[in-house]
């Protein structure tokens, strides 16, 4: 379902939620920061209760800000207390990596796959 | 599929950016202020760093907000003042004037598309050429802002172990954690250690240990925090400098690295155990760290002019409602209704003055921008001048102020071109070299007096007069006190200059200063000394919204004197008018007091009553009397004003509604003496009055 206006598309800031058959596929476009954080808290929460699994994708033009990993953060560890996979789907953008290291974070804050960390 | 999205608010962003601007304009006016002293102090070093510490701060936090532009053009300004500090490149006029004349295309990068004029790309350009010429820096850079690198920008092999530099670097211990306004204050901490990486080596290390369940996580609060080890040659005061606009919304703590610390160092290695060794932590209770609780130290904190406008705005409504209440009060037989009345009435008058209050501001600001045109005007005039101050921390209303940077730099502008004389010219006068302006602020009763003096030439009383008889302003013949010539200097056009420079000459600026002046309901006094300088001074009301007044009232119609002018109240009997014989003075405790009936004054026909009343008022002419008929007591007045309909009826400065809903004058006591004077002088000289209409 399509509701995205002109403007917002240029933006190219976004959170999108797929719903598959037994899991929630959220994929992160763009800046996600302070103005997005609160929709990004609502999307981790809406998809830790409905799905036994929770898979986090980022578009290659990712960039985080803290209120998003420390969202990535407090969702993983809401995960393990519940029983619930969260997973990165995919690679972690080589600028996110380096932007993680610079700010003192060692991993990514969802469990990422061997070898889906690009350097 | 289904697709969420938001963008960030722009209207935050911009909002974020404003405050930028705002901290950064005073941040400007710090370093400028710093260059001109460094000017007369070369080898102060504490100035050096405190210049350097402006344009880093600038840079950082022009970065931060967005100005790139700024921070890429400010960057290299900062590196030349590095070497400086460093003892690498030597102070020198020509580095201060570029730098100088930097700060102004960073102010207008600053304020660009707020309808002020933008940078000037080729100015920029040519700054930065010579700036860096002057710092031995390669030169391909130089060629403006638009293309320089930012300075935040470093590869990603930098960030994990940059070198500490000349060797001379210590360690320090940080530890940041960010409060829960910082990131809605537009701030980003991740870009503060990038900032912060610019100085030297840094390990860090982010904890999540504060970091509530995701349920309970304000998503729009940061609460990782770091502990950090810098190896840096740079100082607490430049490290702290980085967190300059943020300090009231973070824990910051920065302790030189102690071998008991040692342990810190290992950060970087530890860090990778971090994510996994927080899952373990307890947390600080639900709502993440306990000590942003506690209460605000914040000792001050801006608000927007605007507000503050309207917030005074309708303390003055209060006060007008509150004088209908007391009238309403006075009437009822109930003694509850009075006392209610009288502690409104009490409340409204503390809520008045602490509003004014709020409003008042030193006129320091407003002085010291004035050192740099002096520094300017002097260079390119050839003359050595040295600016003084007085009294500035002297206070006046916002309002005030804000009218007054035009008129003081006309002012100093004409002081410096037509009053200073040239070196040769104070040589051959056995002067001493430096010229000296002189500005002062002093309160006197309702009003300031702003006074702007030179030790030049003075005012040549016969060029003035014969100028004004050249361009028809005044007759050949005609007699001219020294202080009616002296006024002739602030009528439009009129300027005894032989030639027009690009500081003065043209004869605008002294009429801007009296435009300005009369707009505020002051005055100027101008005192000259032939080969011994001039005085200006300026009269101007300490406020402009709500004044303390008296109400008096002359046959059905009512009148506020303001109460800071007025000294005593005496009667004034028939059997009083007939002993003067005509005169209108009056003897008070043997001082004779001139007055002035404001019925004759104004033309009003009723008859006056058997005892009128004297209300003894302290001018600029000396001390007046205003006869009234009756005085009705204190009341607190909201100015409003009579609009342009009435702009040139000088003797009243404003109207305010009464109680009982009329309409009352308010008198200018300044202005109705020198009507007066005027009067009287026209009189005694046989010519009409020619402005009695204009009453």
């Amino acid at each position: 379902m399509e509701r995205e206006s002109q403007s917002e598309r240029e933006s190219a800031l976004a959170i999108i939620v797929e719903q598959r058959e037994d899991a929630s596929a959220i994929r992160l476009e763009g800046a996600i920061d302070i103005g997005l954080a609160a929709e990004l808290k609502r999307t981790l929460l809406d998809a830790l209760k409905a799905d036994k699994t929770v898979l986090v994708a980022l578009d290659a033009n990712a960039d985080l800000d803290v209120t998003a990993i420390q969202l990535l953060w407090a969702a993983g560890r809401e995960a393990k207390a519940s029983g619930v996979e969260i997973r990165l789907d995919g690679e972690v953008p080589a600028a996110v990596s380096v932007g993680l290291k610079e700010a003192g974070f060692e991993r990514f804050p969802v469990p990422v796959q061997a070898g889906r960390c690009k350097r | 599929m289904q697709k969420v999205m938001h963008r960030a608010n722009a209207a935050s962003a911009e909002q974020f950016k404003q405050s930028f601007r705002e901290e950064a304009r005073e941040v400007l006016v710090d370093l400028e202020a710093a260059l001109l002293e460094l000017n007369e102090n070369r080898a102060d070093m504490e100035l050096v760093g405190r210049v350097f510490r402006a344009l880093h701060t600038i840079k950082g936090s022009g970065s931060m907000f967005g100005f790139e532009q700024l921070a890429a053009f400010t960057h290299n300004l900062e590196t030349a003042f590095d070497l400086v500090r460093n003892g690498r490149l030597q102070i020198g006029s020509e580095l201060i004037d570029l730098t100088l004349a930097a700060l102004d295309q960073i102010r207008a990068m600053l304020e660009e598309g707020a309808g002020t004029p933008a940078a000037d790309p080729a100015a920029c350009a040519e700054i930065l050429a010579k700036v860096r010429q002057l710092a031995g820096m390669p030169l391909s850079e130089a060629s403006g802002p638009e293309v320089s690198a930012p300075p935040n920008v470093k590869d990603a092999a930098d960030v994990t172990d940059a070198g500490a530099g000349d060797g001379q670097a210590c360690e320090w211990q940080l530890r940041f954690a960010p409060g829960p306004e910082m990131m809605l204050n537009g701030a980003n901490p991740l870009l503060l250690l990038k900032e912060l990486r610019q100085l030297g080596g840094l390990s860090v290390r982010a904890s999540m240990a504060a970091v509530p369940p995701i349920g309970e996580l304000d998503p729009e609060r940061c609460y990782v925090t770091w502990d950090m080890v810098l190896a840096t040659p740079a100082g607490r005061d430049a490290i702290r400098d980085v967190f300059i606009f943020v300090a009231d919304s973070c824990e910051l703590t920065i302790e030189p690295e102690t071998s008991a610390a040692q342990g810190a160092s290992q950060a970087g290695r530890e860090a990778a155990d971090v994510i996994a060794r927080a899952l373990e932590e307890p947390r600080a209770g639900s709502g993440g760290r306990r000590s942003y609780d506690k209460a605000d130290h914040a000792t001050s904190l801006r608000v927007p002019a605007a507000k503050l406008d309207q917030f005074v705005d309708l303390v003055g409504e209060l006060v007008t409602v509150q004088a209908r209440l007391s009238e309403l009060a006075a009437r009822s037989d109930d003694p509850d209704v009075a006392v209610v009345s009288e502690e409104i009435e009490r409340l409204t008058s503390s809520l008045r003055e602490s509003s004014m209050n709020i409003r008042m501001l030193p006129i320091r600001a407003t002085f010291e921008k004035f050192r740099r045109l002096v520094h300017d005007l002097a260079r390119d005039l050839g003359k050595d001048v040295e600016l003084t101050m007085e009294g500035a921390d002297t206070e006046l209303d916002k309002t005030v102020i804000d009218q007054l940077s035009d008129p003081l730099m006309h002012l100093i502008r004409n002081s410096m071109d037509h009053g200073i004389e040239s070196a040769a010219t104070r040589a051959a006068r056995g002067k001493r070299p430096t010229a000296a302006i002189h500005l002062s602020a002093r309160h006197s009763g309702a009003s300031v007096l702003i006074g702007v003096s030179d030790d030049g030439g003075g005012i040549d009383k016969e060029a003035v007069r014969n100028r004004a008889i050249e361009k028809g302003i005044v007759a050949a013949d005609a007699a001219l006190t020294e202080s009616e010539t002296f006024a002739l200097i602030f009528r439009p056009g009129f300027s005894t200059a032989k030639t027009v420079t690009d500081v003065s000459g043209r004869g605008v600026g002294m009429d801007v200063v009296r435009q300005r002046v009369d707009a505020l309901r002051g005055s100027i006094d101008v005192a000259s000394k032939a080969g011994q300088g001039t005085q200006v001074l300026l009269r101007l009301p300490l406020t402009l919204a709500i004044i303390d007044g008296l109400l008096v009232a002359v046959g059905d119609a009512f009148f506020v004197l303001p109460l800071a002018n007025t000294l005593e109240c005496i009667e004034l009997t028939r059997e009083d008018i007939e002993r003067a014989n005509g005169k209108q003075v009056a003897s008070v405790r043997g001082m004779l007091i001139p007055y002035i009936g404001l019925r004759r004054h104004f033309g009003m026909r009723s008859a006056p009553p058997a005892i009128e009343q004297i209300m003894v008022v302290e001018t600029g002419e000396g001390r007046y009397g205003f006869v009234v008929d009756q005085v009705l007591g204190n009341c607190q007045t909201v100015i409003k004003n009579l609009g342009r309909f009435y702009r040139h009826v000088q003797v009243v400065s404003g109207a305010t509604i009464l109680g009982n809903g009329t309409v009352a004058l308010i008198l200018d006591p300044e202005r109705l003496a020198q009507e007066a004077v005027r009067v009287t002088l026209e009189r005694s000289r046989g010519r009409p009055a020619a402005n009695a209409r204009r009453k």
